[in-house]
């Protein structure tokens, strides 16, 4: 099996601009990426992963925060679909609602 | 003189060999293209990691990734050399070059050797140079697994990259560099200590140490990824160098084959018409 990081989407019906609140909601600009390939990089209304603690989500607002990620499904929900994406390792960097997920590090 | 049917025969063989030289060609320059991305992208993940690191903890305290719960180990007391050349033969000179340019250097007694690439080992063994592992230079641009040689690395209290450098289509040179050096020099120009990042004002986890252990870590894996993805873009280059000069001289010698061919059918041809004019002649002399 492959240890590259895998996706997968499912879409909802609402379609916003980039960077405005959806609904009142408020949003964090996320991406994940890895050295070869971006596999998300965009708006969303919050990030889960899990550490060597447990599972954790992210939300807007959150305290600036660095973790190391341990192998699990990286979920992000953005206003026009939920991604999920597989990874075997990463490193997650969040400040000032910008969360940067490093993979295959 | 030859039969214009065997120069026939050569030409077509020559013909086919530029063809061949042609799609080598071919498919070198498109790897060239696709490794300069890589590279480039490789490069743009490495300064964001970087800044984070930087911010986190100071270079000078650079030391392997080998914090994490390794403090005992004993590290043995050498300088390791990784050589990066390519799998096969088919790159033109540059392993010879680099090979040469690490054995200027190499002591027995000080230093290790790890080969990556068939060529290079080979051209080791052929010198009767031996060397302490060998790996295949890793086919795919894309997610290179360089944890087996950083395991290495971290055994070793220095350690040296020999690897091949792209500076034009046209030229490819031998390099080295310290590991530390090329974490350093990777992410150069990117540091902008605007903000320490430190337990006042970050949550860490699991720890703050076990994050900066495993930045470095992570930096030398990229570090060490690059340097083989920037030579395999030299050995892309060298090959397609090479293969330029083969479908060149393919080209020409099937131009002086052809030229060979229609002297040698203008041969026969003038044969036969003094066979024929003397054939007329003797039957007019029969006849008189």
């Amino acid at each position: 099996m492959s240890d590259e990081p895998h996706t997968e989407q499912h879409n909802s019906t609402s379609t916003p601009n980039k960077g405005e609140q959806v609904e009142g909601k408020a949003t964090v600009l996320v991406k994940v990426y890895a050295p070869s390939h971006v596999y998300f990089e965009g708006e969303a209304y919050s990030i889960s992963a899990v550490n060597q603690t447990g599972n954790f989500d992210i939300l807007p607002q959150h305290h600036n925060f660095i973790t190391l990620l341990v192998p699990c499904d990286v979920i992000v929900r953005a206003p026009t679909h939920e991604e999920k994406i597989r990874i075997q390792n990463g490193i997650m960097h969040v400040k000032a609602d910008k969360i940067i997920v490093f993979l295959d590090v | 003189m030859r039969r214009p049917n065997e120069i026939a025969k050569d030409e077509a063989s020559m013909a086919t060999l530029a063809e061949l030289t042609s799609v080598f060609e071919g498919i070198a320059s498109m790897r060239i293209s696709q490794t300069k991305t890589q590279v480039l992208e490789s490069t743009k993940f490495f300064d964001e990691l970087w800044k984070i690191y930087t911010q986190l903890r100071v270079d000078s305290l650079f030391s392997f990734g080998r914090d994490e719960g390794q403090n005992n180990r004993v590290v043995i007391d050498k300088e390791l050399f990784i050589i990066i050349t390519a799998e096969g033969g088919f790159s033109g000179d540059i392993d010879q070059k680099t090979v040469e340019a690490m054995l200027l250097q190499y002591d027995a007694e000080k230093n290790d050797i790890i080969v990556i690439g068939h060529h290079g080992a080979m051209q080791l063994s052929q010198r009767g140079i031996s060397f302490r592992k060998y790996y295949k230079l890793p086919s795919n641009d894309r997610n290179i697994n360089v944890e087996p040689i950083i395991k290495e690395v971290q055994q070793y209290r220095r350690s040296t990259v020999f690897y091949q450098e792209y500076v034009s289509l046209m030229d490819q040179e031998p390099k080295h560099i310290s590991l530390s050096m090329a974490v350093k020099s990777v992410g150069s120009g990117n540091e902008r200590l605007d903000e320490v990042i430190s337990e006042q004002n970050y949550i860490f986890e699991p720890t703050s140490f076990a994050v900066a252990a495993h930045l470095e870590r992570s930096m030398m894996k990229i570090a060490m990824s690059q340097l083989i993805l920037q030579s395999k873009l030299a050995q892309y280059a060298s090959r397609f160098r090479a293969m330029s000069a083969s479908h060149q001289r393919a080209d020409e010698e099937t131009a002086d084959l052809h030229m060979l061919y229609n002297r040698a059918k203008r041969g026969v041809k003038d044969e036969r018409l003094k066979e024929i004019i003397n054939g007329m002649k003797k039957s007019k002399k029969a006849a008189v």
